[in-house]
């Protein structure tokens, strides 16, 4: 089931804060998060995020094209390998 | 045979059924369309007189709705622009994999095609022990 209109997009209030920072004083730094139930607003697009997939910190370069998506679905949490080639970096 | 907004032929059917030829009109619009226009869905496609063709084809291109080649490229570009940002809904197009959290553990037949069997792909380096 979708969000509710009346109550708006959800962004994590911290997250849009440091946003808020980045975008008054010009300064473009790569934000790290774990948040990725947040919404993309207009304001994140042209910056970088690290979103969290539970292991790593997926770089994430905000387009106009994303908004309205969740910062998570651009950070997939699982990783398909061929089945049967067992190599050291897939047992691993 | 009739022909409606460019290619559209319906055959000899009651027009309320002949109109859903038109990729973009399905049953309900089919209906709608008729309603406002004050037509007889049981009349044959063929008994339709040319004014009541117009006014169909003015009814549905006054709605603006999205036909025939407009709304399969509406439908692609969405697709696209899905793949192209990269998120989880057009990877999973990409990979012709369901898109909304579906399982294909077992099923999942539709978008997977025919059943194709995945054998083991060896590793070279496995039997030598390196790894």
């Amino acid at each position: 089931m979708g969000r509710s209109l009346k109550k708006g997009p959800f962004v994590e209030p911290h997250l849009l804060e440091k946003i808020d920072k980045m975008n008054n004083s010009g300064v473009k730094k790569p934000v790290k998060t774990w948040s990725r139930r947040s919404m993309v607003t207009p304001d994140f697009v042209g910056h970088t995020f690290l979103v969290h997939n539970g292991k790593i910190f997926q770089s994430v370069f905000v387009t106009e094209n994303m908004v309205g998506h969740k910062l998570g679905e651009f950070s997939p949490t699982r990783i398909f390998k061929k089945h049967g080639s067992h190599t050291a970096k897939v047992t691993k | 045979m009739p022909r409606l907004l460019g290619v559209e032929i319906p055959a000899d059917k009651r027009i309320e059924a002949s109109l859903t030829y038109i990729y973009g009109v399905g049953p309900s619009t089919a209906k709608r369309v008729l309603e406002q226009t004050n037509i007889d869905p049981n009349l044959r496609a063929k008994d339709l007189t040319p004014q009541q063709i117009n006014e169909i084809i003015q009814m549905i291109t006054s709605n603006k709705l999205p036909i025939e080649g407009d709304l399969r490229r509406e439908v692609q570009s969405n697709l696209k622009r899905l793949q192209a940002i990269n998120c989880y809904r057009g990877i999973r197009h990409r990979r012709g994999l369901p898109v909304r959290g579906q399982r294909t553990s077992t099923n999942a037949r539709t978008r997977k095609g025919p059943r194709k069997t995945v054998g083991v792909i060896r590793n070279k380096d496995a039997k030598a022990g390196k790894v």
